[in-house]
């Protein structure tokens, strides 16, 4: 018999604020002391009152819109029962009754071609704390600084039926929120977590088979290969019977390359859900709604669209480019200023992508100032800066972000040498000091003439416009 | 309200009743059933849902870091702590 694989997703993103959801402590602790940003609110201490960051409902409705969701005008928070120390309410603020935004839809696309994926709902929620289980003393360390920080839970309907089609999702919802600016999204980090709940039924069939949901996999590999075990397991139940499927939760060992049984699965109803009443509903009225909308930025398809029709570049380039919204603003800036996107895209793509990868800093970490770019697009192709030295002021204003690239040129003697005298000097000089290259070049070995080209250069310190060297070197080599 | 539903409503909320308390419960969640049974004849098709008793909404806070409290004061009341960190009876086996 044929099987198919149906699987929906629970999608946890951090959300790119700067303090918590409902207090003002710091949402970021990575190097931090334990507990060190830390309050009475998200400490859960009686009595303390919740007080809603404003941000955290601009980025979910902003998430929501560029899932195509509809946004629920009214939203509401409400209490999730919840026993375990990494929330010391004993709950966790969350929504249920009216999350933020519902009914999206997501277009991936696989080697079978495009597909849509339902998006149920978008609730924004606070993360739990961490925990360090000392087994020598017998007891767990709590640390709260990541209690409270900001959350979307992006809920999948079961549209999804292999491991290819979660990944072209993840990959999708990864790319439309950076977009969106409104999270990292990097699984690496956290800051994007999956759960996977996964059934197996005979393919045609309309019954949906023994759901279980896959925890601890932190990267779109170890999803994949979680799936392909969990697909195996269920069909080998079913067909030999070698174990009974029961609705579960489980978590996934990536070293192991095996999922264990941790919890029967709760139901909604074991979480008793009720409206918090600590928490009014936040109400979104038009010209909050209409804000957001307005700053929402052009989707990745319609940039790749636009580099090809109105810039001129090609379907390569423009893929290149259109992967990151931080490349896409540096690039535009950079043409708007350069008039050219053909050296634009080729600096982009030649120099900026190169260079953020020998920092190992990833594209949407791009803070260069497309503006700036253009300015050195306009001192190369205005032959008033060599290449090579374009590069070198390029890296300055990588590691500066005051750099001004002509003062910099200025500053730092890159400004190409219109003096002809100089550079007739430089070169009867160089002819004078490497005979042996000038016999090479004049008996047929055309090398010779490059080296030659290299030595004037390197004492012009790059400042010559290259054809005008290779003029000049070629007249006086012959002539000498 | 059965005895599976309690003791699945005891589990949830780590209690354990006494065979007493047990028919106490029982008694009185069939009560308010009877009782609840009025309020679910009434035909509540196309009314909207009331969020709240009172037309209101919350206020929001603009997305400022403050730090107000030293861990330490937080930590005042705490039974036990270490290194910075509170400490609980271990919660996984």
């Amino acid at each position: 018999m044929r099987y198919e694989t149906v699987i929906g997703l629970e999608v946890h993103v951090e959300l790119a604020t700067k303090s918590k959801i409902f207090c003002s402590c710091s949402a970021h602790s990575y190097g931090s002391e334990p507990n060190e940003h830390v309050c009475p609110a998200c400490c859960g201490m009686p009595g303390m009152l919740p007080v809603v960051n404003k941000r955290v409902v601009d980025y979910g409705m902003k998430a929501g819109l560029m899932l195509n969701c509809d946004i629920n005008r009214t939203t509401t928070f409400d209490k999730k029962s919840y026993y375990y120390p990494d929330l010391p309410a004993a709950y966790q603020t969350t929504q249920w009754f009216a999350p933020v935004a519902v009914n999206g839809l997501v277009e991936i696309e696989t080697s079978k071609g495009k597909k849509n994926i339902r998006i149920k709902q978008i609730h924004m929620e606070e993360d739990a704390g961490k925990l360090v289980h000392d087994i020598m003393e017998d007891t767990t360390h709590v640390d709260f600084n990541r209690t409270s920080v900001p959350l979307i839970e992006i809920v999948s309907q079961p549209d999804l039926s292999s491991a290819e089609e979660v990944e072209a999702y993840l990959d999708r919802l990864k790319n439309l929120l950076r977009y969106a600016k409104v999270a990292e999204c990097e699984m690496a980090h956290g800051t994007m977590r999956c759960d996977v709940n996964l059934s197996v039924r005979p393919e045609g069939s309309d019954k949906l088979g023994v759901r279980t949901e896959m925890k601890n996999m932190n990267s779109i590999e170890a999803i994949k290969r979680a799936i392909d075990y969990e697909t195996a397991r269920h069909i080998d139940a079913i067909e030999n019977g070698t174990e009974v499927l029961v609705q579960e939760t489980r978590r996934w060992d990536d070293i192991k390359g095996k999922s264990y049984a941790m919890r029967t699965k709760e139901t909604a109803g074991d979480y008793r859900y009720f409206p918090d009443p600590n928490v009014m509903p936040v109400i979104i009225d038009d010209d909050w709604y209409e804000g957001i909308k307005a700053t929402l930025p052009e989707f990745p398809e319609v940039k790749r669209a636009k580099y090809i029709n109105e810039y001129g570049l090609s379907e390569y380039d423009a893929d290149r480019i259109a992967q990151s919204i931080a490349l896409c603003e540096c690039f535009e800036d950079a043409c708007a200023v350069s008039k050219s996107a053909k050296d634009a895209a080729n600096w982009m793509i030649s120099d900026v992508m190169k260079t953020l990868n020998n920092k190992q800093m990833t594209y949407d970490m791009l803070t260069l100032n497309g503006k700036k770019l253009g300015e050195l697009i306009l001192l190369v192709t205005g032959n008033k800066v060599s290449r090579a030295n374009g590069k070198k002021i390029l890296v300055a204003m990588f590691d500066d972000e005051t750099v001004n690239p002509e003062q910099y040129a200025e500053e730092n003697d890159l400004i190409l040498s219109d003096n002809t005298d100089l550079v007739k000097k430089v070169v009867g000089e160089v002819i004078a000091s490497d005979p042996k290259s000038v016999a090479d070049y004049k008996s047929g070995k055309e090398k010779a003439l490059m080296a030659l080209f290299g030595k004037c250069m390197k004492e012009l310190k790059g400042n010559c416009d290259p054809q005008t060297l290779r003029n000049i070197l070629t007249e006086e080599v012959n002539k000498a | 309200m059965d005895k599976d539903t309690l003791r699945r409503l005891e589990m949830l909320n780590q209690l354990s009743l006494t065979e007493a308390q047990k028919e106490d419960v029982i008694a009185f969640f069939e009560k308010r059933d009877s009782e609840l049974s009025v309020l679910e004849a009434i035909d509540t098709e196309n009314t909207e849902r009331m969020v709240h008793v009172m037309p209101i909404m919350t206020v929001v806070r603009e997305d400022v870091v403050k730090k107000q409290f030293a861990r330490e004061e937080l930590q005042k009341g705490a039974p036990d702590t270490d290194e910075g960190y509170w400490c609980v009876p271990r919660v996984v086996e």
